[in-house]
C-alpha cells in the first residue's frame, strides 16, 4: 500500500542543510499498524508528513496504492489527503469554537457529500468513540482524552485505508492513553492501516511493527519486509 | 450554495474571534471608497454625454473674424450677430441655432411682485438639436421677432398653477407677451450647448424667448460679450446686428462626416472672401469643435475636480494597502486553521473559495458603509460648492460601478492576504 524508495528529505537555511530523512526505504502493507520510534530529532514526524503529503521531499519515490504522489498537483494531493488519509495529531488540532459535529465534519465538506451523508458520517464517527451524546460540545468542554478521541473521530469519519498519528497519546495522562490505543488498535482491527508517531515503548510494541529512525535512517530491523515475514496485528 | 453558505459561516464565526482588526479593515476600506465615491460621482456626471446618440453631430464653428490683427489668437468663444448670419448662411447643416442667455423679470399682471427669471433667447432649432422636449404647444414657426416665449414647466405652474397654459398673456420686463409652448421637463446636464464661462454646470432657463425679439428689446447677455471699435455692448437694438458686438453662440448640426468635411470647406471660403474684402485682418484659425470637446475647448474642463479626483484616487489606494495589511494579519493569525483545512483535504482553491466568501462579505458591509461616507462627502461638497450641486445624484449605472469598485477592492485587498495563507507551509503551522 506504501512503497518508498530511496526518500531522502532535507531542511535548508541560509546557513545549513539539515538531512532529515536519508535513504528511507520502507513498504507497508494494506492493515498494518506500525509504529514509528526513534529519538527526538530523528526525523520519524518528518517521515510521517511526507507520508500525509503534509511536506514535500527532495529524492527518491513515495508510491500511495503503486502511484507516485511527486509532482501531483495541489488539486490531486488535497483529494488524495481527504480521501485516503487520516491524520491525528498529538495537539489534537480542533477548532476551538466549533462544536464537534462541524469539527468531524470538516473534511467531509471538502469531500463534496450531501449533508445528509455527513451527518451520517459524524453521527458514526461520534458513537465510534463514544461521544455521540455530546456531539453539540464545544472541544472546551471536553478533557484531552475525550478530545483526542474527537480528532480521531474526525479522521476516520471519512473512512481513510491510512491513519497518520502523531505521538497521539503524548500530551495525554496513562489512563486516557490507554483507552486512545485501544480505539487505534479497533480501527486497525476494521482494517485501517496505522502509521503511529510514538515515543513511548509499551505503545510502541503495542503496534504490530516497530520501524525505528535513527538520525534520518531506519535502523535495520525497520527494513524488514512484511511480505516475506507475516506480523500479527498487537492486541491490548 | 450550501457550501457558499458554509464558507460565510467560516468567514463569520473568523469575524467574531478577532472584530476588531476586521471592524478597522472596513473602516479604513469604507473611507477611502467613499471619499474616492464622492469624487466619482461629480466626475462621473460632468463627464456624462448627455445626447449620446448625437454628440458626435454637433459642432460650434469658431473663426478669427474679428475687426483687428492678431497672428496667434485663439478665437472668440462668442460670435457677433453678423458672424452668425455668415456662418449659418448655408443649407449643408441639418439645423442651427444662435443663442445666449440674459437675465429678466417675469409677472403675470402689473400689479404682481416680479419674479426673477433666466432666459435663452434663441432659435427654432435649438429645441430640434437638443432635444427639448414638449408638454404644450410647439415651437415658432420661423426665427423671426415675435412676441412670443416658451416656457419651462415649472415657470408655468410657478406663474399660472399650471402647464397647459398655451395662448396665455404674461408681462416680462414691461412687455405683454404670448405663451406659444410649456416644455415638458428637461433637464439637460451637463449643459454642453452652453459650456462657455462654465455655465454648463447651472441648471436649465426658465422662459425661451427669440433671438430677434431680444436683440429688438435689447436683452443683454449675461455671460460674456466683447465689443470692438466703436461698437457699444449696451446698445443692443440698435448696434447689435451690425456693429462688432460678440455674445452669441452657434451650433450646428452636421449629421454625417460628408457633411462635416463641406461645411469645414464652407468656412475655409468664407474665410477666404472674408480676407479678400479686408474684413478678416488675423490669422485664420478656424475650428469646428463637437460637442463633446467644447468644455476642453473653452479650457473649464473642471481641472479642480480632476485633481481632486486623482487626489482621492491616491488616498483610496493608501486606504487599501492599509486594509490589505490589516487584512494580512487576520488571514495570518488564521494561518493554524487554513492549513488545519489544508491538512484535512482543502484545495488552495477550496482556500481561495473560502476567501471569495471573506470578500463578499467585506464588499457587503463595505459598500454600505462607503456609500453612506460617500453621500457625506457629496452633502459637504454641494455645501462648499453649490455649482456643483447638480452633478451629485447617483443612477444605476453608477451605483452599481461603484459596487463593482467595492467589490474588486474588497478582493484586492483579500486576494494577497488569502494567497500567502493557502501557501503555508502545513506542518509548520500545525505544530505551533
Amino acid at each position: 500500500m506504501i512503497q518508498i524508495n530511496n526518500l531522502s528529505k532535507s531542511f535548508r537555511t541560509e546557513l545549513i542543510e539539515t538531512q532529515a530523512l536519508k535513504n528511507i526505504q520502507l513498504h507497508v502493507t494494506e492493515g498494518e499498524f506500525v509504529a514509528l520510534t526513534g529519538p527526538s530529532g530523528s526525523g520519524k514526524s518528518t517521515l510521517l508528513n511526507v507520508l500525509g503529503t503534509l511536506e514535500s521531499f527532495d529524492g527518491g519515490d513515495y508510491l500511495l496504492d503503486g502511484q507516485s504522489v511527486k509532482g501531483l498537483s495541489d488539486k490531486a494531493l488535497s483529494a488524495l489527503r481527504n480521501e485516503k488519509i487520516g491524520f491525528i495529531f498529538q495537539g489534537f488540532n480542533l477548532i476551538k469554537d466549533y462544536s464537534l459535529f462541524d469539527n468531524i465534519e470538516l473534511p467531509l465538506r471538502y469531500r463534496g457529500f450531501a449533508a445528509a451523508e455527513r451527518k451520517r458520517r459524524v453521527e458514526h464517527a461520534l458513537e465510534q468513540v463514544g461521544l455521540a451524546a455530546r456531539r453539540d460540545y464545544h472541544p472546551s468542554q471536553l478533557s484531552g482524552g475525550q478530545q483526542q478521541r474527537v480528532a480521531i473521530a474526525r479522521a476516520i469519519a471519512g473512512q481513510p485505508r491510512i491513519l497518520l498519528a502523531d505521538e497521539p497519546t503524548g500530551n495525554l495522562d496513562s489512563l486516557m492513553a490507554r483507552q486512545v490505543m485501544e480505539l487505534l488498535e479497533q480501527i486497525n482491527r476494521d482494517g485501517c492501516t496505522i502509521l503511529m508517531v510514538t515515543h513511548d515503548p509499551d505503545q510502541a510494541r503495542r503496534a504490530g511493527r516497530q520501524v525505528q529512525i535513527v538520525d534520518g535512517q531506519l535502523s535495520d530491523a525497520a527494513m524488514y519486509d512484511p511480505l516475506q515475514h507475516a506480523s500479527p496485528v498487537a492486541v491490548a | 450554495m450550501e457550501q457558499f453558505l458554509y464558507y460565510l459561516k467560516v468567514s463569520l464565526k473568523s469575524i467574531r474571534r478577532a472584530p476588531l482588526p476586521y471592524s478597522l479593515t472596513i473602516l479604513i476600506l469604507s473611507l477611502g471608497l467613499g471619499v474616492f465615491f464622492a469624487n466619482a460621482t461629480f466626475y462621473y456626471r460632468l463627464n456624462l454625454d448627455p445626447l449620446p446618440h448625437k454628440s458626435d453631430k454637433l459642432f460650434f464653428p469658431f473663426m478669427n473674424l474679428v475687426p483687428y490683427d492678431c497672428q496667434n489668437c485663439e478665437p472668440p468663444n462668442v460670435l457677433s450677430y453678423s458672424n452668425v448670419q455668415k456662418l449659418g448662411a448655408t443649407d449643408i447643416p441639418s439645423a442651427k441655432a444662435a443663442m445666449y442667455s440674459a437675465d429678466g423679470y417675469l409677472r403675470l399682471t402689473p400689479q404682481q411682485p416680479p419674479m426673477p427669471v433666466k432666459i435663452r433667447l434663441t432659435q427654432p432649432d435649438f429645441f430640434r438639436m437638443f432635444e427639448v422636449p414638449f408638454l404644450h404647444g410647439s415651437v415658432w414657426p420661423d426665427a423671426s421677432a415675435r412676441a412670443e416665449v416658451i416656457l419651462s414647466r415649472q415657470t408655468a405652474e410657478k406663474l399660472f398653477g399650471d402647464t397647459n397654459v398655451v395662448g396665455r398673456s404674461l408681462t416680462l420686463d414691461d412687455f405683454e407677451y404670448t405663451v406659444s409652448a410649456v416644455l415638458a421637463d428637461w433637464a439637460m446636464l451637463p449643459r454642453l450647448f452652453d459650456a462657455n464661462n462654465n455655465n454648463h454646470l447651472s441648471e436649465v432657463e426658465d422662459i425661451y424667448l427669440p433671438l430677434e425679439t431680444g436683440y429688438d428689446r435689447n436683452y443683454l447677455s449675461n455671460s460674456q460679450s466683447s465689443s470692438f471699435q466703436d461698437a457699444d455692448y449696451r446698445k443692443l437694438a440698435t448696434d447689435g446686428r451690425t456693429k462688432a458686438i460678440h455674445q452669441l453662440q452657434f451650433w450646428v448640426q452636421l449629421d454625417t462626416v460628408e457633411q462635416q468635411q463641406a461645411y469645414r470647406q464652407f468656412m475655409a471660403n468664407l474665410t477666404a472672401d472674408e480676407k479678400k474684402a479686408g474684413r478678416h485682418p488675423s490669422a485664420i484659425n478656424n475650428k469646428l469643435v463637437g460637442m463633446r470637446d467644447i468644455v476642453v475647448h473653452f479650457n473649464k474642463d473642471g481641472g479642480d475636480i480632476k485633481a481632486f479626483a486623482l487626489v482621492t484616487l491616491l488616498f483610496l489606494l493608501v486606504c487599501l494597502f492599509n486594509a490589505s495589511h490589516l487584512s494580512l494579519n487576520r488571514y495570518l493569525s488564521n494561518q493554524y486553521e487554513i492549513s488545519l483545512r489544508r491538512a484535512l483535504g482543502a484545495s488552495r482553491w477550496h482556500i481561495q473559495q473560502q476567501a471569495l466568501a471573506d470578500v463578499l462579505l467585506m464588499a457587503s458591509i463595505t459598500s454600505v458603509a462607503a456609500l453612506l461616507i460617500g453621500y457625506s462627502g457629496i452633502s459637504l461638497m454641494n455645501e462648499l460648492l453649490p455649482a456643483n450641486r447638480l452633478f451629485s445624484s447617483w443612477d444605476w449605472t453608477l451605483l452599481l460601478s461603484l459596487l463593482a469598485v467595492t467589490l474588486g477592492c474588497s478582493y484586492l485587498v483579500t486576494l494577497y492576504p488569502s494567497l500567502r495563507a493557502s501557501f503555508g507551509a502545513l506542518n509548520q503551522q500545525l505544530k505551533e
